[in-house]
C-alpha cells in the first residue's frame, strides 16, 4: 500500500443536533485520483471544508501528509490546492489580476501565473474581466488558482457542476492529466458515478453522511455482473442439464438465465453443453451498469 | 503574512469604489465649502471671520467632520468585507496558507489606510481651499488644521472597528449599512450626547479635551479588533 496522503479517523461534524458527516474514515494514496461520490447533501462538501480546515470536526482527526491537521494547518495546506463548489473568483478583476490576488499571498513567482493558465488553456482570455467567463473558464480559473501553489494534494469539490458535456470532458482530461504529469494527488468529489469512474481509481461512496463503499473501482465493477444469459438450439433440454449440474436457472426469452457464476464455472458449463450436443448459439453476461451499483450502495447503504 | 495579505486586499479593490468613496468623502467636504465661502464670500471673510478667516473655515467645515467619517466608515468597511461575500471567496482565501487573523487584520489596516488617506486629503483640501480663498499662506493654523482633519477620524475608530467586524460577519450588508448610517445621522447631536458614548467621540475629540475621546476611540478599536478577530479565527466558514 501506497503512502496515504489523506486520512481520517472517525470523523463527526454535527449541525444543530443532527449529524452531517458520522464515523468517516477517508483513506487516500499518494499519486491516485479518488472519487468522492454521494447524492447531494450526503456530507461531501462538509468532510471537503473540513480537510481544508475551514469547519471544525466535531469529533475525530484529520492527518494529512502523515501530519495533524489541527497542529500544523499552515504547512498542510501550503502543499493543497482547492477548489470547492461554485467558483470564486473576483468577477471585477481578469483572470491574471485574480491569480495575482492569490499569488502575493502565497509568495510564488510571477512567472507561475503564466505555466498556470497555460494548463488549463486561458492564456488567450486572461486579460479579460472573470464576469464575462462561461461557467466552464471559471471553472478552469479555479482549477488554476488551486495550482498556483505547486500543491501535492488537490481537492476539487464538485468540479464538473453546471458544465455542458464539452466542459465536463476539459475538465476531466485535465485532472486525469494530474498525477501523471504533475505527480498530484487529487480528491475529487461528485454525485454521478459516471463522472467519476473514467478518472478515479479509488472511490469512496459517502450516504446519509456516512461511508459506505471504498474500495478501487475494479473492484465496484465486479459486483457488476448478475448473471448469464445463454442462447442454445435446445433450451428446454439444456435448462435441465444444467439444472442437472446443480445450477439454478431458468427460462427467458427462448434462452436460458442463469445466476451469478465464476468463470471456471462459466467453463465447466459450456463444455457440459457442448458435450451433450447442443448448439451454444451465445454467452452473455448481464452487467448492472456502475450507476446502478451506486443507486443500490446509496439506497441500501451498501452491498446486499 | 499580514502584509501579504494586505497587498492582496489593495489589488482585490480596485474598482470597488473604496478610493471613490475616500475623495468623495474628503473633498467633498472641501466642494461644499467652496461653494459655501463662494456663494457668501462677502458675508463670510468680510463681515462674519473678519479676524480669522481660517479658523472660521475650519469652523465651518468640522461640523460636517462627524457624519462623513461615520457614513464613509459605513461605506468603506462594507465595501471592504462585500469583495469576499460577493464573489463566495472566503473558501478560497481562507483554504489559503495564511492564517485567519492575517486575513481579518489585512482587512482592518485597509480600513485604516483609507480613512487615513481621506484625513490627509481633507487636510490638503482644507489648505488649498484657504489659500484659494487668499486666507494668507504666512498664517495657516497647521496644528488647528491637523487636528481638525486627524482627531475626529482617531475618536471615531471604534465605529471603523465595529463596522468592519459586522461587515465580515454579516454576509447580507444591509444590518451593517442600516446601523451605520442610523449611527451617522445619530452625530448630528452629538454635542448633547454624554461624554462616554462612542458616537460623541469624533465631535468632542475636535471640540473638547481631545485627549481622552482620541485615546479611548484607540483604545475601543483595539478591544474590538481583539475580539473580532477571536471570533473569526473559530468560526465555521461557508
Amino acid at each position: 500500500m501506497n503512502e496515504l496522503v489523506i486520512q481520517t479517523r472517525d470523523l463527526n461534524k454535527k449541525y444543530a443536533g443532527r449529524y452531517a458527516v458520522r464515523h468517516l474514515n477517508l483513506e487516500i494514496a499518494r499519486g491516485e485520483i479518488y472519487g468522492f461520490l454521494g447524492p447531494n447533501g450526503a456530507g461531501k462538501t462538509t468532510t471537503i471544508r473540513m480537510l481544508l480546515g475551514l469547519i471544525r470536526p466535531t469529533m475525530g482527526s484529520i492527518h494529512i501528509f502523515g501530519k495533524d491537521l489541527k497542529k500544523e494547518k499552515m504547512n498542510i495546506l501550503r502543499k493543497i490546492g482547492s477548489l470547492v463548489e461554485y467558483p470564486s473568483n473576483y468577477g471585477h478583476l481578469t483572470a491574471i489580476q485574480n491569480l495575482e490576488a492569490v499569488r502575493r499571498i502565497l509568495d510564488v513567482p510571477k512567472s507561475r501565473i503564466d505555466e498556470v493558465l497555460d494548463i488549463v488553456s486561458l492564456t488567450k482570455e486572461a486579460k479579460r474581466p472573470v464576469k464575462g467567463y462561461s461557467l466552464g473558464m471559471k471553472q478552469r480559473l479555479g482549477i488554476a488558482t488551486a495550482l498556483l501553489g505547486h500543491p501535492e494534494l488537490l481537492i476539487l469539490d464538485e468540479p464538473t457542476n453546471g458544465l455542458d458535456p464539452e466542459g465536463i470532458h476539459e475538465i476531466r482530461e485535465l485532472i486525469r492529466s494530474m498525477p501523471k504529469q504533475h505527480g498530484i494527488t487529487v480528491l475529487v468529489s461528485s454525485h454521478l458515478l459516471s463522472e467519476v469512474e473514467q478518472m478515479a481509481g479509488t472511490v469512496g461512496i459517502i450516504r446519509e453522511g456516512e461511508m459506505v463503499f471504498q474500495d478501487t473501482i475494479s473492484n465496484l465493477q465486479q459486483q457488476a455482473s448478475s448473471g448469464f444469459h445463454l442462447v442454445v438450439s435446445e433450451p428446454q433440454e439444456a435448462l435441465q442439464l444444467v439444472r442437472g449440474q446443480g445450477y439454478a436457472g431458468q427460462l427467458e426469452n427462448g434462452g436460458l438465465k442463469l445466476d451469478q457464476l465464476s468463470d471456471p464455472e462459466v467453463a465447466l458449463l459450456v463444455k457440459r453443453l457442448v458435450d451433450n450436443n447442443h448448439a451454444i448459439y451465445r454467452v452473455e453476461e448481464k452487467r448492472r451498469t456502475l450507476e446502478d451499483i451506486f443507486m443500490q450502495v446509496i439506497e441500501q447503504g451498501g452491498f446486499q | 503574512m499580514v502584509l501579504r495579505a494586505l497587498s492582496a486586499d489593495l489589488l482585490k479593490l480596485r474598482r470597488r469604489g473604496v478610493w471613490f468613496l475616500v475623495l468623495l468623502g474628503s473633498l467633498g467636504l472641501v466642494a461644499l465649502q467652496a461653494l459655501n465661502f463662494g456663494l457668501r464670500y462677502d458675508y463670510l471673510v468680510r463681515h462674519l471671520y473678519k479676524e480669522d478667516a481660517w479658523g472660521g473655515l475650519i469652523g465651518e467645515i468640522v461640523d460636517f467632520v462627524p457624519i462623513a467619517l461615520v457614513l464613509g466608515v459605513t461605506l468603506i468597511a462594507s465595501q471592504i468585507a462585500n469583495v469576499e461575500h460577493l464573489n463566495n471567496s472566503w473558501k478560497q482565501l481562507l483554504a489559503l496558507p495564511i492564517s485567519r487573523a492575517a486575513v481579518f487584520t489585512s482587512k482592518y489596516l485597509v480600513g485604516v489606510i483609507a480613512l487615513t488617506v481621506a484625513c490627509v486629503l481633507l487636510f490638503a483640501g482644507t489648505i488649498g481651499l484657504g489659500l484659494a480663498f487668499g486666507f494668507g499662506a504666512e498664517h495657516i493654523p497647521y496644528l488647528k488644521i491637523l487636528k481638525l482633519a486627524f482627531f475626529p477620524f482617531l475618536g471615531a475608530l471604534p465605529m471603523l472597528a465595529l463596522q468592519l467586524y459586522l461587515s465580515l460577519t454579516f454576509k447580507n450588508q444591509a444590518l451593517p449599512i442600516m446601523i451605520g448610517i442610523t449611527a451617522a445621522i445619530a452625530t448630528i447631536f452629538a454635542g448633547n450626547y454624554p461624554d462616554f458614548l462612542p458616537l460623541a467621540w469624533p465631535f468632542l475629540a475636535y471640540y473638547a479635551k481631545p485627549a481622552v475621546p482620541v485615546a479611548s476611540g484607540i483604545v475601543l478599536f483595539i478591544i474590538i479588533y481583539l475580539l473580532g478577530t477571536g471570533h473569526f479565527a473559530r468560526k465555521d466558514v461557508d
